[in-house]
């Protein structure tokens, strides 16, 4: 009887895993009708028309405009699409890459997961005969993938910070709040950012805290570092989300005036930048490097060349109250 | 002193171990009072002594599991300091412990061998260890796999790997610290041979128990604590069991059981062909078809050994078990229910493994007390401290726990008067039928008697007194009637004047298969 | 007592007052690490006051007190918890849940039938949260009572489910702007986060009210007996009659809607909410209860100790943060005060032992009995704890 009654209940368990399983594949729909003919079509070329588009946590709205303008440029051009995050997660990646690999992808459009730990995966991709464009993120090796197309974070830092410098009016306190350290772009931002200030010795940086790309990290501790210097004129920030962190408890502390610059330019931020509230933000056109990826990695099927150098950045823009009408989703209208 | 040193026998032969002006202190407590002993080869010392009399503590010490305060131990006439009971059992000194040390999870194979694991290149070899396993394990008398995991024994096989355990070691100085409280008289008889094989061998023994009878039959030298000091020492022979309990508190075996006129008021509690599954094996019945009545006023003592379905027989009326067929009335109407709600209809059991099943220990000795009553004392939400405090105040008293107050931690209190408090949790929810399985185990003689006087006074007031009892004694004296129970089924039910112990062991053990007083 | 035993008498008295000098001895020692969490607060806000001016002043205190309250909140629903001898894991995806909601619903509520957006009023939202909250507690309770699932793993469980819904409800954008509009009558949520009664932040007030609720609970009702009884010993404790399945049920509906409430105060504290606040909030919350001197095993715990653990931890955070000190080192500190904190418990449950030993016998001393007489007074002088 319990044993009978315990093989009821792995049955009822798998019976529902399956059932779940079968309903999610249902709803992403999109691809499932490219992996149909996907195999199809590997089983007489070897080489189907699925784009693979890879990229971080869609929690973001960047990574998330960033995938679906890959997808919809994709699309448009008569590819197939599949659509996938790894989370920030190598191993999560690795098995994204072996999947579009066993399915004969055309071309798999990356947001990596790692400067160092992606080289592998990619090498795989490129090994199994399948181009690689990366996006948004380097890698640290050359002649790996197609296309290392970025944003180009030292610049955007440095206009994001010549915008501050010019809304400081060149002098005044101000605290800098930066991204994960274990993060590349943190440290270029901050670089950015640096190189530019301290140019003007009239601004004085009276604190920097690692806030990690969070906002509810960055409302404590803006809050905290208010107590120690709660003469503060300014704020930049390494990406939006800390931003509006510290518009939070600038608000709470009843403090108004206080520049604000962040990095990113979130639509939230964008907001924000309308409502007068926040001076600037520097855009990554996170749309437009995925586009460009795209008409790369078609160029590449068609004729085997990207006719482009592997390296790539796109510059960022600067948007500020005058400008924040004319952009939309991490791109300009 | 007041002690009547006499120990012709044990000066004949040179002591193979010796405690030599032990004291030991614990923080404060002097749990030992320059106590010396001398242990000879081939004999079997029995340690008599009153909870807290200090027997365990010595028996730590002379195992090495801690060192004396002051004093020495001395192993072949020279002055040993071991520094573990490692080192105390490379010696040749191994001790059963009071509380099983086993793991569950393991197999007996492998609790038999922890620490010392037979290895062949660096491997261990369980063909080997079974083989070893199997041949002590026969050596008991038990058949048991030596694969089989220990959580799944019973209480009384697992104290026969525990002393299976301390044979494999072949210990020159085997203490036992009540080896026999969970084991049946079949089982008891066959650990008595084996003893009786090892100080053949030469091997000393020192032996502690609470069943005083049974310590006698087996002991060639007595010796006998009292509040850590060493009161006297005797050859068997030349005492009995009154000596025993005389020196022990001081007064005569008798006192323990109050005489007393029952009256006996309508049924309180009765079964209709009870019967309850074996939690441990649900293909058995361990009570069958039991029925019975127990009437309010009346104390009924339950007669029985390890296995006979008592505790189940117990726990399936205080709605531990389920029944599986059968019918509970409690005062004519139907009991059903969870545990709470037979409290709450007036059936409060005593459990019987006070540590696991009746006490918190991280409580203090009132919260213990009120645990079962709580929600009488509340008042829109709140427990009314004054309520409460005078309740279990008035309850110390009726039971006699004996502490430094409400406040004192459980675990401050000696296991009498942990019992006491068990009683009293029991009693503060005010049933009318009180269930008590095994009141009197691990109780020192004192505590004893205040368990069985609370027993009787509740019983004058009105409730019904069910209990159950391993110890012949005690089911002759305590009940104003017995029921003898054998595997699950009812074989006798009578007033305990009308049958002598001899029958009552043999009724028992199930070798007399006659009824006796049952219609 | 006979009169001629007066060498003994000396000796008795001897001992009894060597007996009482070491309880007393101990129970200082005692008293001392009992305090030990107040003690390493005192000592965090001494050495931080002392490296900078800023640390100790009104505003920064309340500031950090602020801070403190988020996890305090929190760290009250697990010490129920963790009194009882489990965890919870799902709180700080709970407080994650519980933004997305209030964003979901300050934003309005399709009614599908009707056709309409309900925009409920600010106190609606806030008891919708703590509902939500509760739920996810209710399942966590049901998964441990009713299907014996142990408690990490349920929780652990429920740690991904709540955490899924918030990024499914929300589709993993953040909601701005929880401020409301006027015109739909549901302004005021940012109130909780912003406004100060008496001077104090509405965040702070609510710890404070959490914690009485909470202390009265275990202190002074049946519930709170019961459920220190079911963490020292479950099995007694069901025998005794104690709805004992019940109590833990609520455990965890409580310490869900406390995590529900924590989702709310930060919420309305950046007037957005993202899916993925609250990540890893459980650490610091059972970090405040183990640092206030709670065993995980259960029954051993008290509000006022939670709440210090909490100050440290957070004190400690805000201070290093004041000093400028990097975030690696902040990470390596907490861990360490955590382990500290772990190892003087354990001291102090054995000088606790040692005390009631100690106190023990200047008690039975002081009212000798015969038996005593037979004491000897060779080793009567032996001094109490010589042996250690």
């Amino acid at each position: 009887m319990p044993f009978s009654r315990r093989h009821l209940l792995t049955t009822a368990t798998a019976t529902v895993t399956a059932g779940l399983l079968l309903t999610l594949s249902a709803c992403g729909s999109s691809d499932d009708s490219g992996k149909a003919q996907g195999t199809k079509a590997s089983s007489s070329s070897k080489k189907s028309n699925l784009i693979a588009i890879i990229t971080p946590s869609p929690d973001n709205p960047f990574f998330k405009a960033e995938g679906d303008a890959a997808k919809a440029k994709a699309e448009s051009m008569g590819y197939k699409t599949s659509v996938a995050s790894h989370d920030d997660d190598p191993n999560k990646q690795s098995e994204l890459i072996d999947a579009a690999i066993s399915r004969h992808a055309a071309a798999i459009i990356l947001d990596n997961a790692g400067a160092d730990a992606s080289i592998g995966p990619v090498q795989k991709a490129t090994n199994a005969g399948i181009p690689v464009f990366l996006i948004d993120r380097e890698i640290n090796k050359t002649g790996v993938a197609k296309a290392q197309i970025v944003s180009n974070n030292s610049q955007g830092a440095q206009i994001a910070a010549q915008e501050f410098v010019k809304a400081m009016k060149e002098k005044g306190n101000y605290v800098e709040l930066t991204g994960l350290a274990s993060d590349t772009n943190a440290g270029v931002r901050s670089k950015g950012f640096n190189d530019v200030i301290s140019q003007y010795p009239g601004l004085k940086k009276v604190a920097q805290q690692a806030a990690n790309w969070d906002q509810q990290q960055a409302f404590d501790k803006m809050e905290t570092i208010l107590q120690r210097n709660p003469n503060v004129q300014g704020v930049i920030a390494g990406n939006d989300t800390m931003a509006l962190g510290a518009l939070a408890a600038l608000k709470s502390a009843k403090k108004t005036g206080v520049v604000v610059v962040g990095f990113d330019g979130s639509p939230d931020a964008i907001a924000k930048i309308k409502a007068g509230t926040m001076q600037a933000t520097a855009l990554q056109p996170a749309a437009l490097g995925a586009q460009e990826a795209v008409e790369q990695a078609d160029q590449f099927i068609k004729t085997g060349k990207t006719g482009q150098p592997e390296k790539q950045s796109i510059d960022c823009e600067l948007v500020t109250k005058a400008n924040a009408n004319d952009f939309g989703v991490f791109a300009k209208k | 002193m007041t002690a009547t040193t006499t120990r012709p026998s044990t000066a004949a032969r040179t002591p193979i171990l010796q405690a030599v002006d032990v004291t030991k202190v614990y923080g404060g407590t002097q749990a030992l009072k320059g106590v010396s002993l001398d242990i000879a080869p081939g004999r079997v010392m029995v340690l008599f002594g009153e909870n807290g009399a200090g027997k365990s503590t010595l028996m730590k010490i002379l195992s090495a599991v801690e060192s004396p305060t002051t004093g020495h131990i001395e192993l072949d006439g020279e002055t040993v300091q071991f520094g573990s009971a490692r080192d105390a059992a490379d010696r040749g000194i191994s001790i059963i412990h009071q509380e099983l040390s086993l793991c569950p999870n393991l197999s007996i194979q492998d609790n038999l061998f922890l620490g010392r694991e037979q290895t062949r290149r660096g491997l261990v070899s369980r063909t080997v260890q079974r083989e070893q396993a199997k041949a002590v394990l026969r050596r008991l008398d038990e058949t048991l796999d030596p694969d089989s995991l220990v959580s799944e024994l019973r209480l009384g096989q697992q104290q026969l790997v525990e002393i299976a355990r301390a044979l494999l070691q072949n210990a020159r100085i085997l203490i036992m610290d009540e080896p026999t409280s969970a084991l049946s008289a079949p089982e008891v008889e066959v650990l008595f041979q084996v003893i009786r094989e090892l100080t053949a061998e030469g091997v000393a023994v020192i032996y502690i128990s609470h069943h005083l009878e049974e310590a006698l039959d087996i002991a060639d030298d007595v010796a006998v604590l009292r509040d850590g000091s060493m009161v006297a020492t005797a050859v068997a022979d030349d005492i009995d069991l009154a000596w025993v309990v005389r020196t022990m508190v001081g007064r005569e075996q008798d006192s323990l059981f109050p005489a007393r006129e029952p009256t006996l008021g309508t049924v309180a509690l009765e079964t209709i062909d009870l019967s309850v599954a074996d939690p441990a094996n649900p293909d058995r019945l361990a009570v069958d078809g039991i029925s019975l009545q127990i009437r309010a006023g009346e104390t009924v003592g339950i007669y029985g050994l390890m296995g006979s379905g008592r505790t189940e027989l117990l726990e399936c009326l205080a709605g531990r078990l389920p029944a599986a067929s059968g019918e509970v009335h409690l005062y004519g109407e139907p009991l059903t229910g969870s545990v709470r709600q037979r409290i709450q209809a007036g059936v409060a059991l005593v459990p019987e493994d006070r540590q696991r099943d009746g006490l918190v220990q991280t409580m203090s000795v009132g919260e213990n007390l009120s645990l079962a009553a709580l929600t009488n004392f509340v008042r829109r939400f709140i427990v009314s401290r004054a309520g409460e405090r005078s309740a279990v105040e008035s309850m110390i008293t009726n039971v006699t726990v004996k502490a430094s107050g409400a406040n004192a931690p459980i675990g401050s209190l000696s296991g009498g008067n942990q019992q006491k408090v068990v009683i009293g949790k029991a009693l503060m929810t005010d049933p009318r039928v009180l269930l008590l399985d095994e009141p009197s185990r691990g109780v020192d003689v004192a505590a004893k008697a205040d368990v069985f006087e609370v027993m009787a006074q509740q019983a004058e007031r009105g409730l019904a007194v069910l209990f159950t009892t391993s110890e012949a004694e005690e089911a002759l004296h305590i009940p104003d009637r017995l029921l003898v129970l054998v595997r699950g089924r009812l074989v006798a039910d009578l007033p305990p004047n009308e049958i002598t112990r001899d029958r009552l062991m043999s009724l028992a053990d199930g070798a007399d298969t006659t009824e006796e007083g049952l219609q | 007592m006979t009169n001629t035993l007066t060498t003994d008498n000396a000796s008795v008295l001897q001992q009894r007052r060597q007996a009482a000098a070491e309880a007393r001895r101990l129970k200082t020692l005692n008293s001392v690490f009992e305090l030990r969490a107040f003690i390493a607060l005192a000592v965090l806000i001494a050495v931080f006051s002392l490296l900078s001016d800023s640390f100790l002043t009104v505003d920064n205190v309340i500031t950090m007190t602020k801070h403190v309250a988020i996890n305090g909140v929190l760290a009250l629903g697990m010490l129920l918890v963790i009194l009882k001898g489990g965890i919870d894991l799902s709180v700080g995806s709970t407080v994650g849940l519980s933004g997305v909601v209030a964003g979901e619903a300050l934003k309005g509520l399709h009614v599908s039938i009707f056709g309409v957006v309900a925009y409920p009023p600010v106190w609606a939202v806030v008891v919708l949260c703590l509902m939500v909250g509760a739920v996810i507690g209710t399942i966590n309770g049901i998964l441990i009572t009713r299907l014996n699932v142990a408690p990490f793993i349920a929780t652990l469980g429920m740690l991904y489910v709540a955490r899924g819904a918030a990024l499914l409800i929300s589709g993993g954008t953040t909601y701005p702007n929880l401020g409301g509009d006027p015109s739909t009558h549901n302004t005021g949520f940012g109130w909780i986060g912003a406004d100060r009664p008496l001077g104090l932040p509405v965040a702070i007030w609510m710890m404070i009210a959490l914690a009485i609720i909470v202390a009265v609970l275990l202190r002074s009702t049946a519930f709170g007996r019961w459920l220190y009884a079911t963490g020292g010993n479950e099995r007694a404790t069901e025998l005794t009659g104690v709805p004992v399945k019940r109590v833990k049920m609520i455990v965890y509906v409580i310490s869900g809607a406390c995590a529900a409430l924590s989702g709310v105060i930060i919420a309305s504290e950046l007037t957005s909410a993202a899916p993925q606040a609250g990540d890893s909030f459980e650490l610091n919350a059972i970090a405040a209860v183990v640092i206030g001197g709670a065993a995980l095993s259960g029954g051993r715990g008290n509000v006022r100790g939670t709440l210090v653990g909490a100050f440290v931890i957070g004190f400690l955070a805000d201070g290093l943060v004041i000093l400028g000190v990097s975030t690696f080192w902040q990470t390596f500190i907490k861990g360490a005060v955590i382990i500290i904190a772990v190892i003087l418990d354990q001291s102090q449950q054995r000088f606790q032992r040692r005390g009631a030993a100690a106190s023990a016998v200047a008690v039975a001393t002081a009212q000798p009995d015969t038996e005593l007489a037979e004491t000897r007074p060779d080793h009567a002088t032996t001094s109490p704890g010589a042996s250690r």
